[in-house]
């Protein structure tokens, strides 16, 4: 299928139309959700022009990993990662003819992507108000903790205080608490709710662009963190709603009433990830088991009932995975149409067959960090494949060629706007 | 207000679950005409996960009501060949096809992305499974929540040196349906300048690992796997959750600079805390993290939750509640957002759901209930698809309609 529907496609890129402006997160609490949202547009074509302040650069730059550990803001695997494919310029902000410039370049852009507070936009004179009124076409993105217009809008918030404030936190580890004073809630590997607040941010433009081929008129998308992270237990809502009186939600420790959809658990050699609850998972976990006798009993014979007494379920699998090895346990669970997989680990992602057989991870040279390799395509596209146009700019890389190509800036005015730590 | 922007647009919508029901019902609120194609012999298992007042029944569904605003259901056998021609005959004049079943079930189904291209060149057609349409494991069956463990997230996730964990919120079905609506409106862009339809094949594993940069890109640079770190941050500290009075309460903070850790210390009334040497400094707060956290944990248990997170707010501290999901649908800023809102379902009633987590300045989402099952199957094939009633009757005899 991918080979054949490439092969007919037309390999362009899907926004290759499409300007971009992203402002780099100038808060003293990093966000990087403004960076995901604008890497999923320059990996679709879009051209995206990062605006980093001249002093140090985007936050991504700063933190880590790092190769040996050792900071260096031109070669942290983040900024590698986040930053692929967009253009840099760097400019101060604080600075008049700094943000004469910008509007400049956002005179031609499509979307702006903006990860600052609002009173930091405020100050520089870059709120969204401001942005949709001086530019009636363009589509004026917020990636806030808490919402531009929120009550909360001034709290400082981030991933953490976001996470932990959406019940995602609170729901992590899931069906594993045995402790409950030991095993505070927890949140997700990474900084999920910045990178998801990047992809919700992404989807929101697009609706905005979709509005505005119709319209003729650009607005603000309003994006953050915390109702970002809420969506992700859009179904928990829905339970409470509905049933406020058997929602199991309330309560994180293990016992609570189960869905049986999903949960890690060990086996003889590593985890792995484990789910019995329809019919046909649970007739193949039977079969998986050797079709022990307590598994036979009444009181798993229909989903509601395996999901009643799901606790049974479980001590009867983890009894039975403890002698089990990882990959065996897969591939026999796997034969059976169950949904079981090993827990893996960033090298076992890496050297993955499944992962390896789609070209998923990609290399590319960057002048700083020379052989970089990274996660590629979150999505295959058949004609206008996701692609590694270029690595991720050095700081102000493209100033010359933003400001004085496209702009028609002297290069004596470039000089004196450096000396004056405009660029 | 004017217009919304996916009216006009169809997507024929064979998904279940969560992911890509979470998708097409946020393009449905934005005025996507989303035909969802059920079956009553093989129901979204999500239709029985939960229920309405104590009673649990295919349309009787919270959770199943809660992702599924702003569709139409219709009710086909998709073995039958009848079933099948209709099925094609909604693609054909439809924008978008979206699924998530096993790879190879709707090429069993003579649905597969060729078939469907036959009757409609340029369409958009989206398949989201666990691993992925080609490889060695396409075939594997999971749930987004199972497959995560494939794809690192499990493995990073947990407390420092602790075991790996499952996520809440069924991670990663929501974070991939989002990635979904970017994914199927880029295509559709592209469509519209160029003509040309694509299929999407969109691995649930691979989108999550793309948003595991942290422990990737430390593998790649470094070899290196520092495993699970709790809540913590390699740049602040604290950077975690403490408890607070009562019964599993819990604050969240995270603290930026130096001073702001002064300011936490005054306001937890250890003020000499911060100029402990063990303390006083990131570096040194970093290095010795354990006791950092216990001595915060000491104090935190002393207050309420909702005064320690006023206090810290007061002083610029970045903290926060930790919520329960309970927690979130009371609080009065979340209920003001403009993200629930108040729908009527067929059995269910008026109920409170929620919509999309964006808003918007020049639209307005609007959102109509979740439908019970088929309920608009007579309505589709009549005034979409252009079947008389005999014809239909005729269908539902054969048992191409379930």
């Amino acid at each position: 299928m991918k080979d054949g529907a490439s092969a007919n496609g037309s390999g362009a890129a899907a926004l290759g139309d499409l300007k971009v402006v992203e402002i780099s997160c100038l808060d003293t609490m990093p966000c990087f959700a403004g960076a995901m949202a604008a890497k999923t547009f320059a990996d679709m074509g879009a051209e995206v022009i990062k605006v980093e302040p001249p002093r140090g650069g985007a936050p991504e730059r700063h933190h880590g990993p790092f190769k040996a550990g050792l900071p260096d803001p031109e070669t942290g695997g983040l900024h590698l990662y986040l930053n692929t494919n967009k253009m840099g310029v760097t400019l101060n902000l604080e600075s008049e003819k700094a943000h004469a410039i910008l509007f400049r370049i956002l005179e031609s852009a499509d979307v702006m992507f903006n990860p600052n507070p609002p009173t930091i936009n405020e100050r520089l004179g870059i709120g969204w108000r401001a942005m949709v009124e001086r530019f009636p076409r363009l589509v004026v993105v917020s990636l806030t903790s808490f919402g531009a217009d929120s009550k909360y809008r001034d709290v400082r918030g981030g991933d953490l205080i976001a996470t932990q404030m959406s019940g995602v936190g609170y729901e992590t580890p899931i069906n594993q608490v045995t402790d409950l004073e030991n095993e505070p809630p927890l949140k997700p590997a990474g900084r999920q709710a910045d990178y998801l607040t990047g992809f919700t941010a992404a989807a929101g433009a697009m609706c905005a662009i979709y509005h505005r081929k119709r319209t003729g008129k650009g607005q603000h998308v309003d994006s953050s963190l915390w109702l970002s992270m809420i969506s992700m237990i859009r179904p928990s809502m829905g339970v409470f709603t509905h049933d406020t009186t058997t929602a199991p939600y309330g309560v994180r420790i293990r016992t609570r009433a189960k869905l049986g959809v999903q949960w890690v658990y060990p086996c003889a050699d590593g985890w792995v990830s484990f789910s019995p609850i329809t019919d046909r998972f649970w007739q193949g976990t039977k079969v998986v088991m050797g079709n022990p006798e307590w598994a036979e009993s009444e009181m798993f014979e229909s989903l509601v009932a395996r999901a009643t007494n799901y606790d049974a379920i479980e001590a009867g699998l983890i009894d039975w995975l403890s002698s089990q090895k990882r990959e065996e346990v897969f591939q026999k669970a796997q034969a059976e149409h169950v949904p079981c997989f090993p827990v893996y680990s960033p090298r076992e992602v890496a050297e993955n067959p499944q992962y390896k057989a789609r070209d998923f991870f990609v290399s590319h040279e960057h002048p700083a960090a020379r052989e970089v390799r990274m996660p590629g395509a979150p999505c295959m596209f058949s004609a206008t494949p996701w692609r590694l146009r270029s690595p991720a700019p050095m700081l102000g890389q493209h100033n010359s060629e933003i400001l004085s190509r496209r702009l028609g800036m002297s290069d004596e005015t470039l000089e004196q706007l450096a000396a004056e730590g405009t660029i | 207000m004017g217009s919304l922007p996916f009216e006009g647009i169809r997507i024929a919508d064979f998904g279940w679950i969560f992911a890509i029901p979470h998708a097409t019902s946020w393009l449905g609120s934005l005025g996507a005409d989303v035909i969802r194609v059920e079956s009553t012999t093989s129901p979204d298992l999500v239709r029985f996960l939960s229920g309405t007042d104590g009673m649990v029944g295919i349309n009787r569904s919270g959770m199943y009501n809660s992702i599924n605003s702003c569709k139409r259901s219709i009710t086909l056998n998709l073995s039958h060949a009848r079933g099948r021609e209709i099925a094609l005959k909604l693609v054909s004049i439809s924008d978008i096809a979206t699924e998530n079943f096993t790879v190879g079930n709707m090429a069993k189904f003579g649905l597969g992305y060729e078939d469907l291209c036959k009757v409609k060149p340029d369409l958009i057609m989206l398949s989201g499974t666990p691993l992925g349409q080609t490889g060695p494991y396409a075939k594997t069956v999971g749930f987004g929540p199972t497959t995560q463990a494939f794809a690192g997230m499990c493995h990073l996730t947990g407390y420092p040196g602790g075991f790996p964990c499952g996520i809440g919120g069924t991670w990663p079905d929501f974070a991939v349906g989002v990635t979904m609506v970017f994914f199927i409106l880029a295509a559709l862009h592209h469509r519209d300048l160029t003509g040309e339809g694509q299929y999407l094949d969109l691995s649930m594993a691979e989108t999550v690992t793309s948003m595991l940069p942290e422990g990737m890109m430390d593998y790649f640079l470094n070899w290196s796997d520092p495993g699970p770190i709790g809540n913590r941050e390699e740049s602040m500290a604290p950077h975690g959750v403490f408890p607070v009075k009562g019964d599993d309460q819990w604050i969240a903070l995270a603290v930026t600079s130096d001073a702001e850790f002064e300011s936490l210390c005054e306001a937890l009334g250890i003020a000499g805390m911060a100029r402990d040497p063990r303390f006083s400094r990131l570096a040194s707060r970093l290095h010795n993290v354990d006791a950092l956290e216990a001595e915060i944990a000491a104090r935190t248990r002393g207050f309420e939750r909702g005064e320690l997170v006023q206090k810290l707010r007061e002083r610029g501290i970045a903290a926060g509640p930790v919520y329960s999901p309970p927690d979130v649908m009371q609080d009065e800023v979340f209920q003001n957002s403009g993200m629930l809102v108040e729908l009527e379902h067929g059995e269910s009633g008026k109920r409170i759901v929620p919509g999309i987590p964006v808003g918007f300045s020049a639209m307005k989402p609007e959102y109509h209930g979740a439908p019970t099952i088929g309920q608009h199957t007579e309505e589709v094939l009549s005034e979409v698809l252009g079947y008389h009633p005999a014809q239909i009757e005729e269908f539902r005899l054969a048992g191409a309609i379930l």
